[in-house]
């Protein structure tokens, strides 16, 4: 009996201490941005849809069912572009890091879905699956603060020549300056993190074997993209195998 | 010798089989799958089999349990090596010990005498044997001149035996015909016919009896068994359940086996064993510095838990020489310092009395100094005489000076040795005054002859006539000299009148051509083998630390008994059932047997005892001497003990006290006087054959059992900490806060030092003040120590290591609340978007980072913990600052060694990926020390309400 009692406060002011010192160290943090972001000082990349099994796209282009859901993620990952979604947005300066460190209120500028041509699922509500033209969002992740230098934009190249031909919507797959910094969930609730379309056009030779495409993003030299042991660090790749 | 030749390949060699060694790869293999080895060999086969099963489906990280595997084995294989090499190493010690020098015998074979290597040997060879010499084999005598056998090492008669080619009893130990095999001859010379060789040998015979005793575990053996036991128990328990628990939460059943394996990891104390054997060899080490040799490491233990040491007289509670003890002269005993290293004599050497004295002792004997020892310490000096004419001589240097040059004055002109008939020795002298032409007759020998041969005495240095009263004056100290176990010697002297003996006179010793009776007495000497000086209090220390001591002894009960008084054996209060029954004045029936404490058993009663008599008569007294006790008679001993559930020391140094050693929880050789065969018996050798060794080596031995209690406490603690993460990661699913890989840093790499170093603390309280450990009841590992480590500081512990870990991870963007449940996720190779609670995404390697920065300060909190839990460890119940936080440097260094390791692997070693290190804030390191800080304090009120209240609730729950 005495020993429950004697472990019931024992454990009981370990707890009340666990909770104590946890609340201590939450006491010294900012809810706006994390106290040390050196692990994360370069973005990775990332892209949409993601295929459940390792980054590879299977479809048949005439089998609407095998890319339906390649067609719903976009769609649904696009759901926030929608102009209604972007009232609030305001239009920034295009090439220019868009400082707002200053402001209490940080604004987002608005990405326009336009920007994605044929990506933006307005005129192909199939994105370009159903005809052998399928379109991959590249995205980089958010990272608080990062100011990317020079002129980021992505390049994807497959691996081999002649099987695809490759689009990039907003031209040259340019990330626009004025997207970066991002300040955080809090201070900056409506942020949209640039896009970069890549519309793969497979050519007749391509549509027999896997397509390897790497996509890195180029043109900024404080964005890594050749970690040896970051597959991901500024770069990204994946598989297509498109049938007919 | 064609003939010997065949009978040598019949019969085998003449040397005595060596006792069956365990073939070496068997101790190998027997250290690879011991104690925890087998948990981690399986361990290893799961991380394999599930490399295996990842491999196959083509699972990135499947090299990781590949490597984890053959780092498992590696550890297993490592510290098998290594308790492997230590053992040999103490044994090695002993083996150089029992190495022998290949004997030679002079033997007559095909007509010729030859030199051959003695284990050549075979029956019915004629062999020549000198002073000297070994007997080669057990040999039937032919031919003997003068010849006496040392029969010492095998039937415990310290007297020289002599031999002759008679047949003289039917038992060949009796007959005076037979010589045996390692005895030696001590005079003379002897032809006999090898009827015996090797094995079969007497000694032989002997030798194989002591193999036949079966060796038992020794106590620390069962404890750590135990220990092994339970933390095993915990571990295959935790394990199993958890894996039950991850298999039911829909774990992949491949994951839950990797959950297994951390789990085992972080159960077993991996470095915990080899730590042990460390420790038990430094205290070897240390033992044998103080001239206690351990053959068996393990052996260091059992001397600390012993409860009753058997122990020989001679040699071991005494100095193993006769020293001149008392004198009486002028109707006055005085008393000789028997110590070992004596310059003066201090009592009364102004009567002239004692000059007449001394020059009878001076003149009056036959032994001598061996030249060329002028340099060393008297005492130390060798001598050729027998053992009483060597303590007079000794005696007589000490207070006189050179004894020679003094007998060179008094030139000797005629001498009667001592022989068994007259029992006296006589010589006649020139005196050193060259104006006394009178001869000095002097006389020594047994003190009733003596004074039978007498007239006078001399008073004051004046003749007295011997009357009655005198007479009885005489006897009276004679008796009480007697009565103190010692050997009485008298000694007279007389003027041989000028007239009648002029100088130039021709004495005849055969005639006696000159008086022998109407002597002066003049004094009486008596002497003793005095017990060591040490002794005395080494026997306290053993009374208070609750060991009996009992002494077994060849020797005659009233000696024993004397000796045993004087060192405290028998203490001065207590009385023997004789003693009270002459008190009281009535027979020795009716005394009531409960009230002496004290007994003297002769070995003729024990002979006709049975064991529930020895039983009764174990139980019923403390203070217990056997006297005129045979060797063998010392293994019933020994047993008897056994029966009262005691650890039983027994020190021997015969051939046939082999058996009783092997019998005994731990043997104890003689270094000096023992026999190789007890020497191969014993778990211990004595080098300096003294008692008072022994005692220290109790102290150590005792020592080392709390202070392994202390290192057990310290390492079982972390094992908490390394094991709460698993279960949390598993139960919660968050990222894995500390690696396996990582484990094994701790537990073979920073933890390793400090918990050696616990060997070296210094004892809390006096231990020599404690009852020895009741076997059955103090365990090494209790349950006290099992849950204070694991349930309070263990925990405490974990805590701290967890705040380090969310402190980590939050101040990189991960709140505590988004890290549960996350596991799948963070674990995914596909992803590579991780929402943080900032809304920063992670690619799957910089989360991984993380985690490894998490095992970091995870592994640093342990750290920094572990030294607050090394300093909590030196005491179990003092305060530490009574302890001295300094006092013990090793500490120091382990704690050092603790962090400098800590530093070295996560900023030397935090680049290379393998190991699972990454460099860490400086900051980090802090943040576990309150925690460090409150185990301290916890600890210390612990140790405040234990000293506050004894026997309380508290007290038998926290103390371990």
């Amino acid at each position: 009996g005495l020993i429950l009692l004697f472990y019931l406060v024992f454990y009981g002011f370990l707890a009340a201490l666990f909770t104590f010192t946890m609340w201590v160290m939450l006491q010294t943090l900012s809810s706006d941005i994390p106290k040390y972001r050196d692990r994360i000082s370069s973005p990775g990349l990332m892209i949409s849809p993601k295929p459940d099994t390792a980054l590879e796209f299977y479809f048949n282009r005439s089998d609407s069912q095998s890319y339906s859901e390649y067609v719903t993620t976009l769609q649904n990952f696009l759901e926030s572009y929608n102009d209604s979604k972007q009232s609030q947005n305001i239009e920034c300066t295009s090439g220019k890091i868009f400082d707002q460190s200053e402001a209490a209120v940080k604004k987002a500028c608005r990405f326009n879905l336009s920007e994605l041509g044929q990506c933006s699922g307005k005129e192909d509500a199939n994105f370009g699956y159903s005809k052998g033209t399928p379109c991959v969002l590249v995205k980089m992740n958010r990272v608080i603060g990062l100011k990317p230098e020079g002129e980021p934009h992505i390049q994807c190249t497959p691996k081999e020549e002649g099987m695809v031909n490759i689009n990039y919507f907003p031209p040259n797959g340019a990330m626009d300056l004025k997207y970066f910094p991002y300040y955080g969930k809090s201070l900056h609730a409506h942020y949209l993190q640039p896009l970069v379309a890549v519309q793969l056009a497979i050519t007749p030779n391509g549509t027999k074997e896997e397509i390897a495409i790497e996509c890195k993003i180029l043109g900024s030299p404080n964005l890594k993209n050749q970690d040896e042991r970051d597959k991901f660090l500024g770069r990204i790749a994946f598989k297509v195998l498109m049938s007919e | 010798s064609a003939r010997a030749a065949e009978i040598l390949a019949r019969d085998g060699p003449n040397a005595l089989t060596p006792p069956k060694a365990t073939p070496e790869i068997v101790k190998f293999l027997k250290q690879m799958i011991g104690g925890f080895s087998i948990l981690l060999w399986i361990g290893a086969a799961f991380s394999w089999i599930s490399f295996g099963i990842q491999l196959a489906q083509g699972v990135d990280s499947a090299f990781d349990n590949l490597y984890l595997g053959v780092v498992l084995a590696l550890v297993v294989i490592l510290t098998g090596i290594f308790a492997y090499y230590q053992e040999a190493k103490s044994t090695n010690i002993m083996a150089s010990f029992s190495k022998m020098i290949p004997q030679q015998a002079l033997v007559l074979r095909d007509a010729e005498k030859k030199e051959l290597p003695a284990d050549q040997l075979v029956v019915g060879d004629i062999v020549e044997i000198k002073g000297g010499d070994r007997i080669p084999a057990d040999i039937r005598l032919i031919f003997t001149q003068g010849c006496k056998v040392d029969n010492s090492s095998l039937t415990g008669e310290s007297e020289p035996q002599s031999r002759s080619c008679e047949f003289t009893h039917e038992n060949p130990l009796e007959t005076r015909n037979i010589a045996f095999y390692s005895t030696t001859c001590v005079e003379g010379t002897a032809t006999g016919i090898v009827i015996n060789t090797g094995d079969r040998t007497i000694i032989g015979r002997i030798a194989s009896l002591a193999s036949g005793v079966g060796n038992e575990k020794t106590p620390i053996a069962i404890e750590i068994e135990h220990f092994v036991y339970l933390v095993a128990g915990v571990a295959i328990s935790i394990g199993v359940l958890f894996f039950i628990i991850s298999v039911s939460m829909r774990y992949k059943i491949l994951d839950s086996i990797i959950f297994l394996i951390g789990i085992i990891v972080a159960n077993v104390p991996e470095g915990l064993l080899a730590t042990v054997t460390v420790s038990l060899s430094l205290t070897a080490k240390r033992m044998a510095k103080k001239n206690c040799l351990v053959k068996n490491l393990e052996a260091v233990e059992t001397l600390g838990s012993t409860s009753i040491i058997c122990s020989d007289k001679t040699g071991t509670l005494t100095q193993n020489r006769m020293t001149v003890a008392h004198l009486w002269f002028d109707n006055q005993i005085y008393s000789a310092d028997t110590s070992e290293d004596q310059t003066t004599q201090p009592f009364d050497q102004s009567s002239p009395s004692w000059t007449a004295l001394s020059k009878i002792v001076t003149l009056c004997n036959r032994a001598e100094f061996r030249p060329g020892q002028e340099n060393l310490p008297i005492m130390k000096r060798v001598v050729v005489g027998d053992a009483s004419e060597t303590a007079l001589l000794k005696f007589s240097e000490v207070i006189l000076g050179d004894v020679m040059s003094i007998r060179a004055q008094n030139r000797k002109v005629a001498e009667i040795p001592f022989n068994s008939t007259n029992k006296f020795q006589l010589s006649i002298h020139e005196t050193d005054d060259p104006h006394d032409k009178r001869f000095l007759l002097v006389m020594k020998g047994a003190p009733e002859r003596i004074l039978e041969r007498c007239s006078t005495i001399m008073i004051n240095g004046k003749e007295e006539p011997l009357d009655s009263e005198k007479a009885e004056a005489f006897q009276t100290a004679y008796m009480e000299l007697g009565g103190m176990g010692e050997r009485v010697l008298g000694f007279c002297h007389l003027y041989l009148p000028e007239n009648e003996f002029p100088e130039g006179f021709q004495f005849d010793t055969d005639s006696m051509n000159f008086p022998t009776s109407n002597l002066c007495f003049v004094g009486l000497l008596s002497m003793i083998d005095p017990p060591r000086s040490t002794v005395p209090d080494a026997v306290s220390k053993c009374r208070s630390a609750g060991i009996k001591v009992i002494m077994v002894t060849g020797d005659h009960p009233i000696t024993a008994k004397a000796i045993a008084k004087s060192v405290g054996i028998i203490s001065a209060t207590s009385e023997t059932v004789e003693d009270i029954a002459k008190r009281l004045n009535i027979p020795v029936e009716q005394v009531n047997r409960r009230e002496a404490t004290a007994a003297v058993v002769n070995g003729m009663e024990l002979k006709d005892m049975s064991s529930e008599q020895l039983d009764e008569i174990l139980r019923n007294h403390t203070e217990i001497v056997f006297a005129r006790t045979s060797p063998q008679q010392k293994l019933i001993i020994v047993e008897g003990c056994q029966r009262q559930g005691a650890v039983v020391a027994v020190t021997g140094d015969g051939v046939n006290d082999s058996p009783a050693l092997k019998k005994a929880d731990i043997g104890i050789a003689m270094g000096i006087a023992g026999s190789d065969a007890a020497k191969n018996a014993a778990d211990m050798v004595l080098l300096d054959d003294n008692f008072a060794s022994i005692v220290t080596g109790v102290e150590e031995g005792r020592l080392i059992f709390d202070n392994l209690k202390k290192t057990i406490a310290y390492t079982l603690t972390k094992n908490i900490a390394e094991l709460c993460p698993f279960l949390i990661y598993i139960i919660a699913s968050i990222p894995m806060p500390i690696g396996t890989i990582t484990i094994l840093f701790i537990d073979l790499g920073t933890d390793i030092i400090p918990s050696v170093a616990l060997a070296y603390e210094k004892a809390e309280s006096d231990i020599m003040n404690r009852r020895p450990r009741n076997k059955r009841k103090d365990r090494l590992v209790n349950q006290q120590l099992a849950v204070y480590s694991y349930l309070q500081i263990g925990i405490m512990q974990s805590v701290g290591a967890f705040v380090t870990y969310f402190t980590v991870y939050t101040e990189q963007g991960f709140l505590p609340s988004t890290l549960l449940g996350v596991r799948v996720d963070w674990e995914s190779n596909a992803i590579n978007d991780f929402e943080d609670s900032y809304g920063q995404q992670w690619t799957k390697y910089q989360r991984t980072y993380l985690q490894w920065t998490g095992y970091t300060a995870f592994f640093v909190s342990i750290t920094i913990q572990q030294v607050a839990d090394l300093i909590i460890r030196k005491t179990r119940r003092n305060s530490i600052f009574r302890q001295g936080l300094f006092r013990n440097k090793v500490i120091w260094v382990g704690i050092f060694s603790q962090i400098g390791i800590a530093l070295i692997l996560t900023y030397g070693l935090g680049h290379v990926t393998a190991l699972n290190f990454t460099p860490l804030r400086f900051q980090y390191w802090f943040v576990a020390v309150p925690f460090a800080i409150l185990i301290w304090v916890y600890d210390e009120i612990r140790k405040l309400l234990i000293r506050r209240y004894p026997g309380s609730w508290w007290d038998k729950n926290m103390y371990y």
